[in-house]
């Protein structure tokens, strides 16, 4: 094409005034970055500590509760989503429903959605054992449904 | 079926469940259009995430919704050269005809070897549950049809070999 045509590939809708932005669509993380950041530190010393001591259900509730989300907090997310991992790969397949069941529902939800980002991230030479993460994933939908899918795709809060 | 694999299944029977919740819904940006929204990604806000299931690194399942429409994209497993032919013209078979299987998708998208596009018209015309049971025959389906495959190239292969050496002896 001539660039006598070039205009035509503008994508005028998005020079609109009213055009919605994904940035739009969700409020960011109100601790802001660094605030995001030394939470996250302080939960993931804390879970850390609650695994060597043996008390799984502990530390996946500390975890899971206001983890970082949004845009420009990768530091934060990476250090919750280790700690996740590290929690994942440390409890027996045998108390998995045990300690699903002390998860409210929202805890649940980040949990699936941690899952889903792990698995994610399998193909990108992360060392992640794939079948523990799809137990933890059978354990979950069938303690949590489906709606624990479901609000893991809605979320735009993304972790 | 096998152990490992059951559990890989599962997760995606159940995350496409969760999925397929589809309804009408014509285009913001072109009047009197209605095009799938997972495709145009015109609009971000009726737009989900995208989901992944996998089982190792080879192995994954894409999963990317939407109001009206949802694309599962599969990364088929191939351990070997061979394995590598025959998926890819086992896929582009299937991809040349497209219509006949209704909800395929005419290319993958890249990184996968084979996609699927369901959009609300599909899921009213057909049930849900069997949609679900069809993508996960399919998943199925394919590695023991390329396994086969590959078999029967090799046996083929050797036969071949003999009665063109036999000649020589």
């Amino acid at each position: 094409m001539s660039n006598e045509y070039a205009f035509r590939k503008i994508d005028i809708d998005a020079l609109d005034e009213d055009a919605l932005l994904p940035s739009d669509l969700v409020d960011p993380d109100p601790r802001g970055p660094d605030g995001a950041l030394s939470d996250a530190r302080a939960r993931s010393t804390e879970t850390r500590n609650l695994v060597s001591k043996g008390d799984i259900a502990g530390a996946l509730t500390t975890i899971l509760t206001d983890p970082p989300y949004g845009d420009g907090v990768d530091e934060a997310k990476n250090l919750t989503t280790s700690a996740v991992l590290l929690i994942l790969n440390s409890t027996r397949a045998n108390d998995i429903p045990n300690v699903i069941k002390g998860l409210d529902q929202e805890q649940q939800a980040h949990l699936m959605a941690y899952l889903y980002k792990n698995m994610s991230a399998l193909g990108s030479g992360a060392d992640i054992p794939g079948s523990v993460l799809l137990t933890w994933h059978e354990k979950l939908t069938e303690a949590a449904g489906v709606g624990c899918i479901v609000r893991v795709m809605t979320d735009r809060r993304t972790l | 079926m096998s152990n490992t694999l059951r559990p890989y299944l599962n997760a995606v029977r159940a995350t496409l469940t969760a999925a397929l919740t589809l309804e009408n819904f014509s285009s913001q940006v072109v009047e009197r259009h209605n095009k799938p929204e997972v495709e145009a990604k015109t609009t971000p806000e009726v737009l989900l995430n995208p989901l992944i299931v996998s089982r190792n690194e080879s192995e994954r399942v894409l999963i990317e919704p939407s109001i009206n429409s949802i694309r599962i994209s599969i990364s088929i497993k191939q351990a070997d050269e061979i394995e590598k032919i025959l998926c890819h013209k086992f896929t582009r078979f299937m991809m040349m005809r497209a219509e006949g299987f209704v909800i395929l998708r005419r290319t993958p998208l890249p990184g996968y070897d084979i996609s699927f596009l369901i959009t609300n018209f599909h899921s009213e015309t057909m049930l849900k549950h069997k949609l679900v049971d069809f993508i996960i025959q399919f998943m199925e389906d394919v590695d023991k049809e390329i396994s086969e495959m590959k078999l029967s190239l090799n046996a083929r292969a050797r036969i071949v070999a003999e009665s063109y050496l036999a000649t020589f002896t």
